[in-house]
């Protein structure tokens, strides 16, 4: 090997100018960072913008095993609103742009199926790996039949140890990142479009969901310094710490984002801590400081609430059908006492009255909706829905089908929702003011629609104030989705605005969903309807209930007009029931009139014939859940905490 | 005749496919099975060398050459061994790079050439609509819940709108921004108005009805290719080789027959 020349340096540069291949060209300075300082913002924010957080791509372990060929450059271009091909070879545009996007595709084996299927298959001894290989080629039945396996092996810690010893995995790893980053840079414009890095943070003990959604404010100078964390073997201290370690190391900033918490059979807001014992105090702050939004809905089904803990909430079942049986692989399935810890309201709640106890709330989060496809297309409407997975795009029979994971036990094709997104009150579309968004929880959720969702809260807002700049009156007298309010022995009063998305359904009603400790130290919680479409007309409560709004959609056409509902519904709403010295959140849920799901635009396309009781449950009414506003109570004697210090 | 030919891509396709081609049989690349002689020529180091550079964002060092070599070697005497014993055959990997390979040759040409402006020139001018900057607009609008009272609000002097979180005056706004707010059905009929000073309308959108009045317009135009000569060419790269790939194998296809049983 002596003979050969010194100059590798040179050699490589002579390499590296012959493949100075076709892209976007080099990203500018601008591009490359969180975008501080690059373009002109708002005074206070002016309009959301809308993005997924929760994509995957080819690189996604189950992704690619479902046959998913598109990679971070196609679901750029697809988010930012350019054409791409399907990996099933439709064509598929976005109607309306998203304005910012993040990738987050699993860092468990990240890029394992795609290299185990593009490996020579004389060099694969283990034996389940060489079969998944051979089924993976043979079929894309086969395909999506070796990830079932896969996420049973995974759910079951039966992962083969190619795949999961990180080590093996680390070089293989660092070089798709760093690509990945590069690639995410260049498609980064400040006020056009922001890329987020990310990825899936998926521990699952036991097929019990607590995964998370991990997302960076920076560009790659900072995010190449680390490489995705792997969620398998660790827990969720473990995550804080890489969080945490990231912030300190390179003055980053990165957060995390739980979701499924549907799927998660009671453990994603325990009330215990990770161990079983009590929640220590110090958990509970690190949990409120590193995961301060949620995702509350997704393909996978809508974890607001359920039926089962908001009795009396006659919009509670939106999204729950199916998921609501077990977590994802079905391998446990859930009874009545799991729920209260799977689900965004009881969370809430849980985490006033262990703010009671201990002085910190570790479930004070944001609400935003994101999509979880796998086909590295995010859409979120009825009339666009690309599929859960490759496996799923748009296909005749994808709507009854049975779902292969776990088992064939109650959940099908329809239960899919279409997706949501998540909308974030911005000066401007960066990565720094979006990421900070989130940080301060001035954020929502969409089942889908862009509704245009406002919320102040203040003490001193009156119906005069809708008369001026509203707005800023609400940023100066209040504070918005996402804020605190002390208590001042005043009742709460809130400017609330919901105003339809423009190219979508009028609004059935507005509602506040208040949660609150009683006297007796008991959890509580009440819907109260504060705007509705003529409600000054026809439509007068009913024995204290707000009549249905009515229905315009022709089941068989997938079709709905806007003869009823209200284009903007406003409220100036002073809580009714507030006590001095209460422990209460509040948030809004804005719901539009009946409109036909993605099952009836696919019934139409493909001429299904659908049982009745399918077509029913796919006459929805899509939703957007503000982040909640808290009322504190004072500091004083009452609030001292009482079992301060334990665990 | 001659000419033609040079401006045909299929012809550069087919002639650089052949100049590769005899390249390749001259250096002796395609491996002989037979061979025991592996030969590293200074394209395969300056290769090896640059894959290590991309990995770890540094040259290597020699004894990381050395290390690199000795892996590729013995991926090479793996592979010569492979193909002694015909494993290649049958295997879908194996027939699946192969053929992505054959793809790439077609459009490797035009991943590497650098186009001559005229020729972005002549792009641009066929797509100009993709790149059209859409002018902004600056207006005021008044809503209504419906049409019957715009039209009675219209013809008034100083018309009085309903309430709803609408901004009532917009400034420079481009077409997609104003239908981001007010929907494409309203930012559409906003273009297709004609500006004056009077308020005008109604016009439809997602909401209701609008009486608009212009206060600015710039009209839209596409920019010169200086100014976005980077996406242009991008753009003409990306078309130029997918259209290489498919008379490529149009040419190729057409020599075949599929017989289905």
């Amino acid at each position: 090997m002596k003979r050969i020349g010194r100059s590798w340096a040179a050699l490589a540069v002579m390499a590296l100018s012959a493949c100075n291949f076709a892209g976007e060209g080099e990203p500018t300075e601008a591009q490359r960072g969180d975008g501080s300082d690059t373009i002109e913002l708002a005074e206070f924010p002016d309009r959301p913008y809308w993005g997924d957080t929760h994509l995957h791509t080819d690189i996604s372990v189950d992704a690619f095993g479902f046959g998913v060929r598109l990679g971070a450059e196609e679901a750029l271009k697809f988010a930012r609103g350019d054409k791409v091909t399907a990996t099933t070879g439709m064509e598929a545009q976005l109607a309306r742009p998203l304005d910012f996007l993040v990738i987050a595709d699993h860092s468990d084996a990240m890029g394992a199926t795609r290299r185990l299927y593009d490996a020579p298959r004389m060099l694969i001894r283990d034996p389940t790996l060489r079969r998944w290989h051979d089924m993976m080629h043979e079929s894309p039945e086969q395909s999506t039949r070796a990830v079932a396996e896969l996420i049973t092996a995974a759910a079951n810690d039966q992962i083969p140890a190619a795949l999961r010893d990180p080590e093996r995995q680390a070089a293989a790893t660092r070089e798709l990142w760093d690509n990945h980053l590069a690639i995410l840079d260049r498609y980064n414009r400040p006020g056009e479009f922001t890329a987020f890095a990310g990825f899936e943070w998926t521990l699952m003990p036991d097929g019990n969901n607590l995964h998370r959604v991990v997302m960076f404010k920076d560009g790659s100078a900072k995010t190449s310094q680390v490489v995705p964390f792997p969620g398998l073997d660790t827990e969720t201290g473990d995550l804080w710490d890489y969080m945490e370690a990231y912030e300190a190391n390179t003055g980053g900033q990165v957060l995390a984002i739980p979701h499924n918490s549907n799927l998660s059979n009671g453990m994603m807001f325990d009330l215990v801590g990770p161990d079983g014992g009590a929640m220590s105090a110090d958990y509970a702050r690190r949990r409120a400081r590193w995961e301060p939004v949620v995702e509350a809905t997704q393909i996978k089904g809508d974890s607001e609430t359920h039926p089962f803990l908001s009795p009396n909430d006659e919009f509670a079942a939106f999204g729950v059908a199916g998921w609501e049986l077990g977590n994802l692989p079905l391998t446990q399935r859930t009874t009545p006492d799991m729920f209260a810890g799977s689900y965004v309201r009881s969370a809430l709640l849980r985490g006033l009255t262990l703010e009671q106890q201990m002085g910190v709330n570790p479930y004070a989060f944001g609400l935003i909706g994101s999509t979880d496809s796998h086909t590295a297309l995010a859409t979120g409407d009825e009339d666009n829905f690309f599929g859960k997975h490759t496996g799923v795009e748009p296909r005749k029979g994808r709507a009854m089908e049975s779902q292969n994971l776990g088992t064939r036990v109650g959940r099908f094709g329809w239960h899919y929702l279409a997706g949501g997104y998540a909308a974030a009150w911005a000066r401007g579309n960066t990565r720094a003011e979006i990421f900070d968004a989130f940080m301060r929880r001035e954020v929502y959720a969409t089942t889908g629609p862009r509704m245009v969702l406002r919320l102040f809260a203040g003490f001193d807002f009156t119906e005069d104030d809708w008369e001026g700049e509203w707005v800023r009156a609400g940023y100066t007298g209040g504070v918005p989705m996402g804020g605190e309010l002390q208590d001042t022995g005043r009742a709460p009063v809130f400017l609330i605005s919901a105003l339809k998305d423009p190219e979508g359904a009028n609004l059935d009603r507005v509602q506040v969903v208040k949660g609150w400790i009683d006297a007796n130290g008991e959890a509580q919680e009440r819907v109260y309807d504060v705007a509705w479409s003529d409600m000054d007309g026809e439509r007068k409560r009913v024995g204290g209930k707000v009549p249905a709004v009515g229905d315009t959609v022709t089941r068989s056409e997938a079709t709905y007009a806007n003869s009823i509902g209200a284009a903007e519904l406003r409220a100036t709403w002073r809580d009714p029931d507030y006590r001095s010295g209460q422990r209460a959140f509040y948030y809004v849920r804005a719901i539009e009139i009946p409109t036909p799901s993605w099952v009836l635009f696919d019934a139409k396309r493909f001429g299904l014939d659908l049982a009745s009781d399918v077509i029913e449950a796919n006459v929805i009414q899509e939703r957007a859940y503000s982040s909640p506003v808290w009322l504190k109570p004072r500091r004083g004697p009452d609030d001292a905490p009482r079992i301060m210090g334990k665990g | 005749m001659i000419r033609k030919l040079l401006r045909d891509p299929l012809a550069h396709f087919l002639v650089a496919g052949a100049a590769i081609w005899g390249a390749l049989a001259l250096t002796g690349d395609p491996v002989d099975p037979a061979s025991r002689t592996i030969e590293l020529s200074r394209e395969r180091q300056a290769g090896i060398a640059f894959g290590f550079e991309r990995m770890m964002g540094r040259p290597p060092t020699d004894a990381e050459m050395d290390a690199a070599i000795e892996r590729w070697v013995r991926e090479e005497v793996l592979y010569r061994e492979a193909l002694r014993l015909g494993l290649e055959d049958g295997d879908a990997v194996v027939r699946r790079r192969l053929a992505t390979k054959m793809d790439e040759l077609a459009g490797a040409e035009a991943e590497v050439v650098q186009p001559s402006d005229a020729a972005l020139e002549q792009w641009l001018v066929a797509h100009a609509g993709e790149y059209q900057r859409g002018g902004a607009v600056s207006f005021e609008q008044i809503y209504f819940a419906s049409e019957d009272a715009a039209r009675a609000a219209s013809g008034t002097e100083s018309p009085k709108g309903e309430a709803i979180s609408l901004p009532r005056s917009v400034e420079r706004k481009s077409r997609e921004e104003v239908a981001q707010v007010f929907g494409q059905q309203f930012a559409d009929a906003l273009w297709q108005s004609t500006a004056g000073p009077e308020w005008q309308g109604p016009i439809r959108s997602g909401y209701g009805w609008h009486l608009i009045r212009f206060q600015q317009r710039e009209e839209g135009h596409t920019p010169p290719l200086a100014e976005i000569r980077e996406r242009v060419e991008a753009d003409w790269r990306s078309a130029t080789i997918a259209e290489r790939r498919r008379r490529a194998y149009a040419l190729l296809r057409e020599a075949y027959t599929i017989d289905v049983e």
